[in-house]
């Protein structure tokens, strides 16, 4: 296990040099020039020539590169284009909000997926298995930004229930309770629809193996069958699932981010990318890669837990 | 297990409620909307960009500059109402010669960190702005600028290198506000910035929010709003929400598309004021093509500005004039000066020289009314037998695009922060910017002459006079089709009044008070 989680880290420091050289290399081909961004339209030939030569863009890319990587094996990711803050402070004030968005999404996202397609593969074929599959392909189907929109409207609104946007409480508080309410509804639909599905077809799939049926002519409570037999068996393939749809959702925050006014890493990144500021758009590509990588990695430790047949060598 | 899911479920469920139930006073009254006696606890304003720095040397974007207007002061600034230039930091100035600005600066006025107002402030402000190290944004500002001398603690000396006639207009931009030496000296003003301005700077969380305090020692009395927050909302239709529901008090810019909503809210007033942006029609005139004055003029023809304009919902101004009505150089003559609608004639145009046998290339960049633009003119430009392609993008890459001069037609906008006619015409049109700023690619030299002339000329009746010139000449050359002059507007609630909403876009809140 331990030789797994070393092994992990040194490919991770390789994929991290891979995608920091792609996302450089893509910036570098992309049209739009940091300079202009930061002097706009109205600045001057030779104020944009000025800004050039003060951010080192007129260098050739791989002295660009190279000084880029420089910094970046002492750990440093370098400074903002446009505010000529550190890319790490930057990243800093913003990780938190977006991890507790995607914790509480991911955890609206198990309740509601689980339970629903527990109760679809328990009651298959009845009513109950059709709204919530129906309910499975609304959550994959409606964009965020729309559903944001709505659930805005009904419970902050109308029903002035809970705050429009901002996240600026600590989440223990009922004022940061009532802030990450909305975001992580909104969030976590889709991976729900999706764990509900993934839920539905492995409880279908174990509920007929042949272990199950043994433990039933045993005189095995159905309960116990269900909880004890089933569903931890039928957890290993939504455990995937659920990993993917957590690594998905550190980086696709972005529209839910923007939606409620949050101020987390996803809408750094595409005002970094709107704005054509490298340093920042690579330090955040970089950190969600890395959180992408460690998620898999816990994944793959609870997978021993859930089925201890996997061992890793 | 089951237990364990059950209460895991009870839980999340109890918390929802507790989420739900509790506290409910916050979001109705809204965070920044009580009062005292004195004056207005706080008040936010929803920005949908975070400021890029506070340092106005080091910025060139309206997020940076709503911040900075209110904690810094220029030496002059443009008059609302009037459009005229009046002193702010100085107290007078004269010209003893064309080149030469000495300027009076007010006494007694301190910055925040207790240090002096003086002439070697203004001195070391400019010459940071100007100074190739900095790579100020806007360093162009002072490129006129020659030398600058302090006469004396309270006068300054400068000296231009050619008569300039919109200085005045430049030393009243957001960005030649004047900073605090020792605070620049000794610290970050972009992060933390040392002004002279009615509001102090309190703290910065990028990304979320700015705050400011009222500054109790503010030579004219300490604004009403003791808390001024500058919230990042970046989505109009939150921000919309947010003032509906007291979580936010003001937001500007709002969109074609929302004002309707906007209007239809109880507890909010929605200020308009004819602006100095604008919204224009070109050609690429560096091809040789458009070398065609037929051409021009057949596209002209065709281009309906009325009908845009009636799905503007009363924010846009009609006028073929390129210099706009808050815009000095403007005469009511020239509204109707350019190219009348006439579709026939472009039909006719069409046929005779041929232009239905090529496809043209609109170029539009996919935001804010350009979409609508280019729809609309696509489609008025194909009933008089033109066929025509819309290419989108986003800003950065529509900026180089049209920059570089790749496309046929596009439309372009400029703000007119200075609200002159040279300061519209020199970066927009004159040859020396093509490849630069001028992306209409346009190039005519008897037009340069007079944009010259504009600029060296420090008579201001004269510069009116030829500033009306050059937009005449622009419009018999059929060179740009102007599509609106922009209304800019903002909405705050409506217990509040004293919002100074300008021409410009521009807004300050230090004389807000409650009705």
């Amino acid at each position: 296990m331990i030789g797994m989680i070393i092994r992990r880290f040194f490919q991770l420091i390789f994929l991290l040099f891979g995608i920091s050289f792609l996302v450089f290399s893509s910036m570098y081909l992309a049209p739009g020039d940091p300079a202009s961004m930061i002097g706009g339209p109205t600045a001057s030939e030779s104020d944009i020539e000025a800004i050039r030569e003060n951010l080192g863009l007129n260098e050739p890319f791989l002295t660009q590169y190279a000084s880029y990587v420089g910094g970046l094996v002492q750990g440093d990711l370098g400074y903002s284009y446009q505010t000529r803050q550190s890319v790490s402070e930057a990243i800093a004030v913003r990780l938190p909000n977006t991890l507790k968005l995607a914790i509480a999404s991911m955890i609206v996202a198990i309740i509601i997926g689980i339970l629903a397609g527990l109760i679809s593969a328990l009651k298959h074929n009845s009513w109950l298995d059709v709204g919530s599959t129906t309910f499975a392909l609304a959550g994959i189907s409606i964009p965020n930004f729309w559903m944001g929109a709505v659930l805005i409207l009904v419970f902050a609104v109308n029903l002035q229930w809970l705050p429009v946007g901002g996240m600026s409480s600590p989440w223990y508080t009922i004022e940061g309770m009532k802030e990450l309410i909305l975001p992580a509804i909104t969030l976590g639909t889709g991976a729900a629809a999706m764990i509900a599905r993934m839920t539905r077809s492995s409880m279908l799939e174990v509920i007929r193996a042949d272990y199950v049926r043994t433990a039933r002519a045993k005189g095995v409570k159905e309960s116990s069958v269900i909880w004890i037999h089933t569903l931890k068996n039928a957890m290993i393939p939504v455990l995937t699932v659920i990993g993917v749809n957590f690594g998905s959702l550190l980086g696709g925050t972005i529209i839910t981010e923007k939606v409620f006014a949050i101020n987390g890493v996803g809408r750094l990144m595409i005002d970094a990318i709107a704005a054509r500021d490298f340093p920042m758009v690579q330090g955040s590509v970089l950190l969600v890669a890395t959180l992408f990588v460690l998620v898999n990695l816990i994944v793959d430790i609870v997978y021993t837990y859930v089925d201890p047949r996997i061992k890793y060598q | 297990m089951k237990k364990k899911l059950l209460a895991i479920i009870s839980i999340a469920t109890l918390l929802f409620l507790a989420a739900c139930s509790g506290g409910n006073e916050s979001s109705s009254a809204g965070e920044g909307s009580d009062t005292n006696d004195q004056g207005i606890e706080s008040f936010t304003y929803a920005s949908l960009t975070d400021a890029v720095g506070l340092s106005p040397i080091l910025t060139n974007d309206s997020a940076s500059a709503n911040v900075t207007d209110h904690v810094y002061e220029k030496l002059f600034e443009r008059n609302a109402e009037t459009m005229e230039i009046e002193p702010q930091l100085a107290e007078s100035y004269e010209n003893p010669d064309e080149n030469t600005w000495i300027i009076k600066l007010k006494q007694g006025v301190k910055f925040h960190d207790g240090t002096d107002f003086n002439a070697d402030a203004v001195k070391y402000t400019f010459d940071k702005l100007r100074d190739p190290a900095t790579a100020a944004p806007r360093a162009s500002l002072m490129e006129p600028v020659d030398t600058i001398t302090v006469v004396d603690d309270y006068t300054v000396e400068i000296k231009t290198k050619y008569p300039y006639g919109p200085f005045l207009a430049s030393l009243s931009h957001s960005n030649a506000a004047i900073v605090s030496p020792e605070a620049d000296q000794n610290g970050d003003i972009n992060k933390d910035p040392v002004g002279t301005g009615p509001f102090k700077f309190v703290s910065w969380v990028p990304g979320d929010q700015v705050v400011l305090e009222a500054n109790k020692d503010y030579r004219d009395g300490a604004p009403a709003i003791q808390k001024l927050i500058f919230k990042v909302v970046p989505e109009i239709s939150t921000a919309i929400s947010m003032l509906q529901t007291g979580e936010v008090q003001f937001i500007d810019k709002l969109p074609t598309e929302q004002i309707e909503r906007v209007e239809g809210l109880k507890n909010v007033n929605v200020e308009k004021v004819d602006g100095t942006p604008q919204y224009y029609f070109t050609v690429n005139h560096s091809k040789e093509e458009f070398q065609d004055a037929e051409l021009r003029e057949a596209l002209a023809s065709a281009i309906d500005r009325d009908a845009f304009i009636s799905k503007m919902k009363g924010l846009g101004i009609r006028s073929d004039s390129v210099i706009g009505s808050k815009v000095f150089g403007y005469k009511e003559e020239a509204d109707n000066a350019g190219t009348p609608y006439d579709l026939e004639k472009a039909k006719e145009l069409v046929k005779k020289n041929g232009y239905d046998k090529k496809t043209y290339t609109l170029l539009s960049p996919n935001r804010n009314n350009f979409i609508l633009m280019s729809e609309v003119v696509q489609a008025q430009l194909t009933e008089a037998g033109f066929n025509v392609n819309i290419e989108s993008m986003e800003w950065a890459s529509f900026l180089d695009t049209a920059r570089d001069g790749n496309y046929d037609m596009t439309f372009l906008s400029w703000s007119n922060l200075t609200a002159d006619g040279s300061e519209l015409f020199y970066p927009n049109f004159h040859s020396d910017n093509v490849g630069a700023s001028n992306r209409a690619q346009y190039s005519n030299p008897e037009f340069d002459q007079l944009v010259e002339q504009s600029r060296t000329t420090t008579d201001q009746e004269k510069r009116l006079e030829i500033l009306d010139q050059a937009n005449r000449l622009m419009l018999e050359d059929h060179a740009i089709v102007n599509m609106y002059h922009d209304v800019v507007t903002a909405a705050m609630e409506n217990s509040y009044k004293g919002l100074i909403l300008e021409p410009t876009g521009k807004w300050n809140l230090s004389e807000v008070t409650r009705k």
